[in-house]
């Protein structure tokens, strides 16, 4: 958690859009800013300034009110997965309430979504959190691409470890949504532990899910 | 309210915190465009935040202007704050362009500053992370690096395993690959052999009745040569071709030709069934069977091998019925049987009984046959292997036994003491899916 105001009723979330270099994580909030209503979320800001490569990445933010009043802003950030930005991803993570981590599903990316995904353990532990905790999810995308490692193999290996795991084409636009809503939940659950959403602020899951991740047809407001 | 800790002189940066309007916009900057705004010929112009505090105005704000033009400021698109313009009634449409001018400058600007913060404020964070700090991110780094060679080591240990594992399974499949090219093999060989095998058989046979009316005719002559009415000289003669040719030997031995090239295409035959049974045990028809009634029929088939005075002994319990190729269970209680035929010393005395034990239907043939030794126990389910004679044994009888047993999800065991007999015990799971 970013910060928590309690007087002023305001609640800063942050959520991590992590993964190797051209996974797809800017894709995936590219989706994210397309597919859901214009309402409650803000503009997606892209950060990449050419000239200055120490810092690289995404925000798209997300706002929504409980009926107790609770102001509460999600920011969903990436993290520039070249290894050189290391110090980058771990200002983002910082703080971080959630991980989606974005594996490139061809054959030819499974070394580096390996690394990227040792390299996340590390910068957990660096910068405190704790990675049995920590509400994470796992996106293996570019499913409509040849060559890809079949969704058995993906099955085998992280079904044990008990991280939801998704396939998705955030080209395509499938996933994407699934994804970000179990992220949701999972970052609701750990909130709602800590500071009772439904109990002290009348916000329960299904409710904040709903608000999150409204498609863009629908018109009312929040 | 949690926000960023400054111990100690150190900065830590976090993206993401919270910016307000005051952080992005400069007095100078904003006031600069109210000025204009004013200028242009509202009466006044007010920035506000979120909770409508004034931040930032220009002009007479005591006049009380009959008409307002308000815009919403976003930030990270989210609602920041207001922009006010005051102005006379008549120039609404003029003071609705200015209003929405301003508005675009403003939100371009905060963007723009946002932008720019956050970027040089996380290069000069993470730049100047201090000399203490990267020792102590090091610290912490070769700490977590030695958890994760530990955790590779003993990954590395888990990857043997698998290979190890990986290897055998491997193996057992090239082992069970060659077995099924091995009996697609002796399936076509035994295909191939049983045509020529019939004609041989029938042709020995009829060959057999050929002899027997020669041999009636040469007793025939024989007869003939011993009466009174032939001359010397002819039956002298008669008798040395029979001798010269001899006629006796070939006579008594033909039969004894015959019978043993009958029992040879009788063993060819055995083999070829048994080459049969052994490559196609996942064919042919399944059927609920009472396996008391198929060692019944078994042992009526084998009625004429059982020799006289041999005592069996059938210890039979109700069984429930087993789901299987009702031949091939046969053909394991016939080589079984056969086994303790041929394993006799004395008196056969065989027990077969049947029951159930832990959900498994039990099936023991027991005989007083002459045993097993200890060091070919583990032996006689290979393929091949037999201890009878050139031509008698074949050593696949227990392989087909065994292999129909095991495809069948049971197991086949023997016990034995040499000299003692042997008795053979079979399992299968009383239910099969
Ligand atoms: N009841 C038994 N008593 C003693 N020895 C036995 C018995 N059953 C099998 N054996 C031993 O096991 C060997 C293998 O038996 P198996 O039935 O496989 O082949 P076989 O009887 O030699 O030949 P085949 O059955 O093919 O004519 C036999 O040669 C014999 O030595
Ligand atoms: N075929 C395919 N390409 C994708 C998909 N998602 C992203 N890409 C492409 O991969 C490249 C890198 O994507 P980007 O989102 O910038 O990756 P990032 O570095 O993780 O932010 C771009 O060319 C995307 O168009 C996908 O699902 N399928
Ligand atoms: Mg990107
Ligand atoms: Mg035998």
């Amino acid at each position: 958690m970013i910060e928590f105001d309690e007087i002023e009723k305001r609640m800063l979330l942050k959520l991590v859009y992590y993964g190797p270099a051209l996974s797809g994580k800017t894709t995936n909030l590219l989706r994210l800013h397309d597919l859901l209503e214009r309402n409650g979320r803000g503009d997606l800001m892209v950060l990449d300034t050419k000239d200055d490569r120490t810092i690289f990445f995404d925000l798209l933010p997300f706002f929504l009110e409980t009926p107790g009043g609770l102001k509460i802003k999600i920011k969903v950030y990436t993290v520039p997965g070249q290894v050189k930005h290391d110090a980058t991803r771990k200002a983002v993570l910082q703080r971080a309430d959630g991980v989606a981590f974005i594996a490139d599903s061809q054959l030819a990316e499974a070394a580096n979504n390996v690394e990227s995904f040792s390299n996340l353990e590390k910068n957990l532990a660096i910068v405190g959190l704790d990675i049995e905790n920590l509400p994470l999810v796992i996106q293996f995308n570019k499913r409509d691409l040849q060559n890809i490692i079949p969704e058995a193999d993906i099955k085998r290996v992280w079904e044990p470890t008990g991280i939801p795991v998704f396939t998705a084409s955030a080209l395509q636009g499938w996933g994407v949504i699934e994804t970000f809503s179990r992220l949701a939940e999972l970052t609701y659950r750990n909130i709602d532990k800590r500071y009772g959403l439904k109990n002290n602020y009348g916000l329960d899951s299904e409710t904040f899910l709903q608000k999150l991740t409204r498609k863009t047809e629908g018109t009312g407001y929040i | 309210m949690e926000k960023s800790k400054t111990e100690s002189q150190k900065i830590e940066y976090i993206v993401g915190t919270e910016k307000g309007l005051k952080d992005l916009l400069s007095e100078t900057e904003v006031m600069l465009l109210l000025k204009g705004v004013v200028k242009a010929g509202a009466a006044s112009a007010v920035i506000t935040d979120a909770k409508d505090r004034v931040l930032w105005s220009n002009g007479n704000m005591q006049d009380d202007s009959p008409y307002i033009e308000t815009g919403p400021v976003y930030l990270e698109g989210e609602l920041v704050g207001r922009i006010k313009v005051y102005g006379e009634d008549r120039s609404k449409s003029y003071l609705k362009n200015l209003t929405g001018l301003l508005l675009d400058t403003i939100n371009m600007i905060i963007h723009t500053n946002l932008k720019r913060m956050l970027t040089t404020e996380a290069h000069t964070t993470i730049v100047n992370q201090s000399y203490e700090e990267l020792l102590e991110t090091n610290r912490k780094l070769s700490l977590s690096e030695g958890q994760y060679r530990e955790l590779a080591e003993s990954l590395e240990r888990k990857v043997q395993e698998r290979t190890e594992e990986l290897r055998r399974a491997h193996a057992r499949m090239l082992q069970q690959e060659k077995m099924a090219s091995v009996g697609q093999l002796a399936a076509g060989v035994a295909h191939e052999i049983n045509n020529p095998l019939g004609f041989i058989s029938s042709n020995i046979n009829t060959l057999k009745r050929y002899i027997e009316r020669f041999r009636e005719m040469v007793d025939f002559y024989h007869a003939l040569l011993s009466g009174g009415e032939i001359a010397d000289k002819v039956r002298g003669l008669a008798q040395q071709k029979q001798k010269d040719l001899k006629i006796d030997f070939i006579v008594s031995d033909a039969d004894e030709l015959i019978k043993q090239s009958l029992d040879g295409a009788e063993r060819v035959k055995k083999i070829v069934s048994d080459l049969k049974g052994f490559s196609h045990i996942d064919e042919g028809e399944e059927a609920v069977v009472d396996i008391n009634t198929e060692i019944d029929r078994t042992l009526n088939v084998l009625s004429h091998e059982i020799p006289k005075g041999a005592e069996i002994i059938k210890d039979y319990h109700d069984l429930p019925g087993f789901v299987c190729n009702p031949a091939l269970i046969c053909q394991v209680f016939l080589n079984i049987i056969l086994n303790a035929l041929q394993a006799r010393t004395g008196t056969l005395k065989l027990v077969i009984s049947t029951d159930i034990r832990h959900n498994n239907i039990m099936i023991k043939f027991s005989d007083n046959g002459k045993g097993i030794p200890d060091n070919i126990k583990n032996r006689i389910f290979e393929p091949f292997y037999t201890t009878k004679d050139v031509g008698k044994g074949t050593g696949m009888g227990l392989t087909v036994a065994y292999e129909v047993i095991t495809a069948y999800g049971g197991t086949i065991e023997v016990e034995s003491q040499p000299g003692e007999g042997a008795t053979f015990i079979i399992l299968l799971p009383a239910k099969r899916l």
